[in-house]
């Protein structure tokens, strides 16, 4: 099933990465309403219809979009100058514009956000791009770093005020007590990223210039294809003098 | 010899030191200068005091030494005839395999089954082999079902037994473990060695070991290579044979003993001789089941008057999210007891023990005077740079600290950054801190987690005098031995349940509860359960409870 050419995920995840940004590019330096628009439907209309989206992701697609070009829209509305726009319905207007380009961006953001795994990501760009797997490996071994890291602080919080930290509040208070917790994190991180970093040697990583891959992310005739089509994205603001 | 597998010929390690102005300097050899061969087929484990060197000569084996850590090292290993110091780490993984002690630092990647494939693909081994490795090596650690699951969600003994895996992937003549059981609790020291067990069973591996549980090892083990506290080889030969013949000297320099072979020299001296020597609990009850008649077990009376409540807790309650981490605690600590809390990972211990020393605050938990908490990492609770600094932090009690200065023997450190100081210095520093203001309640998590039994058992000490002087101690621990000897009740937490509370030797004697909450006795007790001959002895479970001429103490 997840093979299926008419499921995103199926794609290439570099090709999702690099292929929307001629077009989101066009999105951003827009100055009409239709070509934003037409892009943010398109970038939705291809990932609600092949991105087999579920639970919460389905809801903020659908729902994150709108919102966000309502609130922009409001927010644009009263901040800018209204002498200059011509009025309410120019400040609105202008707002709207804004709201639009932002949610073109980053729905043809999400074509790739929401169907790719970043660890496929990382094996394309090592396979396709030729980066070095020592750089793609040090990201997944950062990846795994984050959770233990929270971790870490939220215990020196817990430890520090035991002993009797002031809680005080302000930017000053709160600049010191923090200056106390980067001794400990970074001395804990230094000591886990060493830990880490001998036990991937010890396992032959860097014995070679290159490693056995098992996961291939493949680079098809349908990737072409959905490239295509994403850098095509780039003609929509000329459709309306096309259509008349 | 040309079949050893792995060859030390005179080797000397100085690690890099730094001086006042920064200098790059090197310190004292440890180990120093080791010959020892390894062939197919055994098993060897270093033994030694703390600091003589033994995990530095496990980094040696696959050339992080001198290669990749910052140390001078002098003589020569071969690996499979081939100089580490010629070919690189990565190269040498072909033929050496390591398995360190946290078995955190040693994940890279996302699932189970890519973490095993990982070095057999650095090595560029064919897409099918590897996997046909992989299959091979997480059938034979029971992961094999779990191969889709990220390593984070496995129990700290899964984990271990992970690394172990990812370590048989790569098909090496050698494999090199060091203290990989240390941060485990009991259930996870079995699960590691039963794994290890089987493979060594296949006899076609030279397998070196640094452990400080020997009665987990024992069984495992062929050969001991024994190292003084300069560094030099001072034993080497079969297990047995250096465990019972030379066990004065192995006293002597302080190195760790298994429990029965403890017990057995201690019932030598009230006339109980049992020969051979006793390396394991069945071995220990075998020979006292010889003996016709033994001396009746100390009876000593333990301070259990609960007379005053030092911790009250009533109806305690703590969720987080949707778990409910703690359920509806009630229970009341009397003023000078040793109390320890026990049970698997995930049971609740640490967020009970936060709360019974108010470092989260509760209405429904009332403690009687100052307390004071130890957390599990020393590092964490540092706030200095000196170490006199770190003890009269928030306090102006200056007698006081140079008082817990002389005790904890730190004097000669006062002007040094705590972060510098040794694991065991930290370990005494950290609890310094929690004493500066007189506590009658001290708390600490997991406080030998990690630790060698040397730094463990120098904690111990300090806190059985605390507990002596009325000072009630609360322990989360694993350490079933440690429970056994210094507590004096030991509360079994289930799902953030109480599910016993009752005596140490009355929880050893209820193999069903134990089992339950993957616990399990120590050797001691384990050994005294199954006597046939003495029925009064079932109860004993510490070496405190052995006969002895003299009264100790």
């Amino acid at each position: 099933m997840i093979d299926s050419i008419l499921s995103l995920r199926s794609y290439n995840p570099v090709v999702k990465v690099l292929a929307p940004i001629p077009a989101m590019v066009v999105a951003g330096l827009s100055r009409d309403l239709w070509t934003p628009a037409a892009l943010t439907v398109i970038a939705l209309v291809m990932l609600l219809a092949f991105g087999r989206l579920r639970g919460r992701a389905l809801l903020w697609t659908l729902a994150g979009p709108p919102l966000m070009v309502a609130v922009l829209t409001l927010s644009f509305g009263v901040w800018i100058d209204r002498e200059k726009v011509g009025g309410w319905s120019g400040a609105l207007e202008a707002g709207l514009a804004t709201g639009l380009r932002v949610s073109a961006v980053l729905t043809l953001a999400l074509i790739a956000g929401l169907t790719s795994e970043g660890t496929d990501l990382v094996r394309s760009m090592i396979t396709h791009l030729r980066m070095p797997y020592r750089i793609g490996y040090a990201g997944f071994a950062a990846m795994r770093f984050v959770p233990r890291f929270r971790h870490d602080l939220e215990i020196i919080r817990l430890a520090h005020r035991v002993r009797g930290v002031s809680t005080g509040r302000g930017p000053v208070a709160t600049t010191k007590r923090y200056s106390g917790y980067v001794v400990p994190l970074l001395a804990g991180a230094m000591r886990h990223g060493d830990r880490v970093s001998l036990a991937m040697e010890a396992r032959g990583f860097g014995a070679y210039p290159a490693r056995t891959e098992r996961r291939r992310v493949p680079l098809r005739a349908r990737d072409a294809v959905l490239a295509l089509w994403l850098l095509l994205l780039c003609l929509v603001p000329t459709l309306p003098g096309v259509l008349g | 010899m040309s079949d050893a597998l792995l060859r030390f010929t005179g080797v000397s390690v100085r690690h890099e030191v730094y001086d006042d102005a920064g200098d790059v300097g090197y310190g004292i050899p440890r180990p120093h200068e080791i010959t020892a061969e390894l062939r197919a087929g055994e098993v060897v484990l270093l033994l030694g005091p703390s600091g003589c060197g033994k995990s530095t000569l496990t980094l040696t084996a696959n050339g992080l030494i001198p290669h990749v850590i910052g140390a001078k090292m002098d003589g020569t290993v071969t690996v499979a005839g081939a100089y580490t110091a010629g070919t690189t780490v990565p190269e040498l993984a072909r033929d050496v395999a390591m398995v360190f002690q946290d078995p955190d630092a040693q994940i890279v990647t996302a699932s189970v089954l890519d973490e095993v494939c990982f070095g057999p693909e650095n090595l560029l081994v064919p897409f099918a082999e590897v996997l046909e490795r992989a299959e091979q090596a997480l059938r034979l650690v029971g992961l094999w079902d779990r191969r889709d699951d990220d390593p984070g969600i496995l129990s700290g003994g899964g984990r271990q037994r992970l690394a172990i895996a990812c370590a048989l992937a790569l098909r090496t003549p050698v494999l090199v473990l060091d203290e990989p059981t240390a941060n485990l609790d009991p259930a996870g020291v079995e699960e590691v060695y039963r794994t290890l067990r089987a493979v060594a069973a296949g006899r076609d591996r030279a397998v070196l070991l640094v452990e400080h549980n020997l009665d987990a090892a024992i069984e495992f083990v062929d050969r001991v290579i024994v190292l003084d506290g300069d560094g030099r080889v001072v034993l080497d030969g079969p297990a047995r044979t250096i465990l019972t013949d030379h066990v004065d000297e192995l006293l002597t320099l302080g190195v760790w003993l298994p429990v029965a072979t403890l017990a057995a020299l201690r019932l030598r001296s009230v006339g109980v001789a049992l020969d051979p020597l006793p390396l394991t609990p069945g071995e220990l009850a075998a020979a006292l089941d010889t003996v016709p008649a033994l001396p009746p077990p100390r009876d000593t009376p333990r301070s259990t008057a609960r007379s005053k409540a030092a911790i009250a807790v009533r109806g305690l309650t703590i969720r987080r999210g949707p778990v409910t981490v703690l359920d509806d605690i009630t229970l009341d600590i009397g003023a000078g007891e040793f109390v320890a809390v026990a049970g698997a990972n995930g049971a609740g211990k640490t967020t009970l023990a936060q709360a019974l020393a108010g470092v989260t605050p509760s209405r429904k938990v009332t403690i009687t005077g100052p307390a004071g908490f130890v957390f599990q990492n020393p590092e964490h609770q540092f706030l200095t740079n000196r170490v006199a600094d770190e003890l009269a932090y928030g306090t102006t009690d200056t007698a006081r600290v140079e008082d817990l200065l002389t005790r904890l023997d730190l004097r000669e450190l006062r002007d040094v950054h705590p972060f510098l100081l040794s694991g065991g210095q930290k370990r005494r520093l950290s609890v310094g801190a929690a004493l500066v203001t007189r506590p009658r309640v001290l708390v600490l998590d997991e406080p030998t987690f990690g630790q060698d039994r040397a730094r463990a058992a120098e904690l111990l000490d300090l806190l059985d005098g605390l507990h002596r002087d009325g000072t009630t101690i609360v322990v989360v621990s694993h350490d079933m031995h440690l429970i056994a000897e210094y507590a004096t009740r030991l509360l079994v937490l289930d799902g953030g349940r109480v599910l016993a509370d009752r005596t140490p030797a009355e929880i050893y004697a209820d193999p069903a509860l134990l089992a339950d909450t993957g616990l399990r006795p120590p050797p001691l007790a384990r050994a005294a359960r199954t006597l046939v001959r003495h029925p009064a002895w079932h109860t004993v479970t510490r070496l405190a409870d052995l006969p002895v001429l003299e009264p100790s103490r």
